[in-house]
């Protein structure tokens, strides 16, 4: 059935011939003896029941639509993203997660509102209909960044300790013994976005645009709408990893020019 | 407590300082001076806190307790890297970065405490001095030997001119006649440019032909000799 934006809506019954896609797997993992099944079992489940959730709190937090709410929103993004942010990386500190979070917020809320006033002109600017998922983009994107660039780095301090140290043995500053560590992080963190923009378009199609498309845009809009979120999805994603990568430095080095390497712990599986 | 150096003028001071391995304590009380142009042996057994000593003077590592001036200024009046270009660390374990020899003599003068530029011909006078041909300055620094990388070191550290040599075991993977060599070259050091030298040295002879005094960590005392 055909929806007012011209949109195909789904029934219940196509989500359950999709899930007959995900039995295939399942029955291919039972006849190779993958032992995949209970996880592919667990993922499915979770992947339904975790849309699902977010469907609704969408609808209420758009029905209700007031700042305070899209605010709460924000933060329950940021705080989990933050988290998620620290966990992927082998090594951390104490405190890591915080910054982490300072770093989410001050890029997120900049470049999402960057574009929804200045780029599309929301009105009012904290539409949630516009600001929520530009924010999760923003922010899925950013922690991959931020956490690519925290195990880097930390990694490189751990493992090249006696390189820096002899660096600041020798008279460098702490910025000049950590440069390599440091350029090397964020390199590493930007990596993933830069791919991405390379083969945009070539390779896949995103998943906004192909979402727009299915939803009945004229392709042309679709393709504006996907390079400003591609632009702003790098710009967080730089930001993310140089902020988090100088908040790390800062943490690690202090101002006796030492490197602080006893705060840098392996992560526990 | 370990008693002072009878020098009326000194380069380095401690004064009570105490050293610790994380929270394990391993010096306490330390008092000590390097004068200009003395060479000062540290002994005592693995694990009683030369190597850790060294790396507090230079500020790698915070003491537990105590002081360290150079010239009757703390650390944080000089800026800590031009301390440290003063008071250079040569580490037992050669550390040279990805490059050419070359590239890693020349590094610590693109440093902003530089005062000056990569000396050339100086770095190939003391390379031959301590028995390394010119070639090696070529050569990539990480593929060579284990006593050519510990000279080259301690080449990089004296082209920095400094006032205080923190030397931890600078002749543990050299034969005699390098050692010899590294020997001479840090009393040419100590005696022509007024620089001292504080020296980890497990090897006995070593310290007694070499240094002015011993200082025994273990047994707090101090043996003064005249190489």
């Amino acid at each position: 059935m055909n929806g007012p934006a011209g949109a195909i809506q789904l029934s219940t019954l196509d989500l359950i011939v999709a899930a007959s896609l995900i039995l295939v797997a399942g029955l291919l993992s039972l006849v190779l003896r993958l032992n995949l099944e209970r996880r592919l079992a667990l993922a499915s489940v979770r992947t339904v029941v975790q849309l699902l959730l977010i469907g609704y709190v969408l609808k209420f937090v758009f029905d209700w639509g007031t700042l305070p709410a899209v605010a709460g929103m924000a933060v329950v993004m940021i705080v989990a993203a933050s988290r998620a942010a620290v966990q992927r990386s082998s090594r951390s500190f104490a405190g890591a997660t915080w910054l982490a979070w300072g770093t989410l917020v001050v890029v997120g809320l900049a470049t999402t509102l960057t574009v929804t006033t200045l780029i599309i002109g929301v009105q009012p600017w904290y539409q949630p209909r516009y600001l929520i998922p530009l924010l999760g983009m923003v922010l899925g994107n950013s922690l991959t960044g931020i956490s690519l660039s925290l195990d880097s780095l930390l990694e490189s301090l751990a493992e090249r300790r006696a390189e820096v140290e002899m660096e600041l043995s020798l008279g460098a500053s702490r910025w000049e013994a950590a440069r390599t560590p440091l350029r090397e992080a964020v390199r590493r963190g930007l990596i993933p976005i830069i791919n991405s923009m390379m083969v945009v378009g070539i390779v896949s199609l995103p998943g906004m645009m192909t979402g727009q498309i299915l939803a009945g845009a004229d392709p042309l809009v679709a393709v504006k709408y996907q390079v400003v979120i591609m632009f702003m999805i790098a710009a967080a994603t730089s930001l993310g990893s140089i902020g988090m990568v100088l908040l790390v430095y800062r943490r690690l080095f202090n101002d006796k020019h030492q490197l602080r390497s006893e705060l840098i712990v392996r992560r526990s599986e | 407590m370990i008693t002072q150096s009878t020098a009326s003028s000194c380069l380095l001071r401690l004064r009570g300082l105490a050293v610790a391995a994380g929270s394990r304590p391993l010096l306490s009380d330390l008092d000590l001076t390097l004068a200009p142009g003395e060479r000062v042996a540290l002994s005592g057994p693995s694990g009683s806190g030369k190597t850790t000593l060294l790396r507090t003077i230079t500020g790698l590592i915070d003491p537990a307790a105590g002081t360290v001036e150079l010239n009757g200024s703390c650390p944080d009046e000089l800026r800590w890297p031009c301390f440290r270009r003063r008071t250079v660390l040569v580490e037992q374990r050669p550390v040279l970065l990805a490059g050419s020899v070359r590239d890693n003599l020349a590094r610590p003068f693109s440093y902003r405490s530089a005062t000056s530029a990569f000396p050339a011909a100086r770095a190939e006078e003391l390379l031959t001095r301590l028995g390394l041909s010119e070639d090696v300055l070529a050569q990539e620094a990480t593929s060579l030997s284990q006593g050519e990388q510990q000279r080259i070191c301690l080449v990089r550290a004296v082209l920095l001119e400094p006032q205080v040599m923190l030397l931890d075991e600078p002749t543990s993977a050299l034969d005699e006649g390098a050692t010899a060599a590294v020997e001479a070259l840090v009393s040419t050091e100590t005696e022509t440019r007024g620089a001292a030298a504080l020296i980890v040295t497990h090897n006995r002879d070593q310290s007694h032909r070499w240094c002015h005094r011993i200082h025994d960590l273990a047994a707090h005392r101090v043996e003064v000799r005249s190489p």
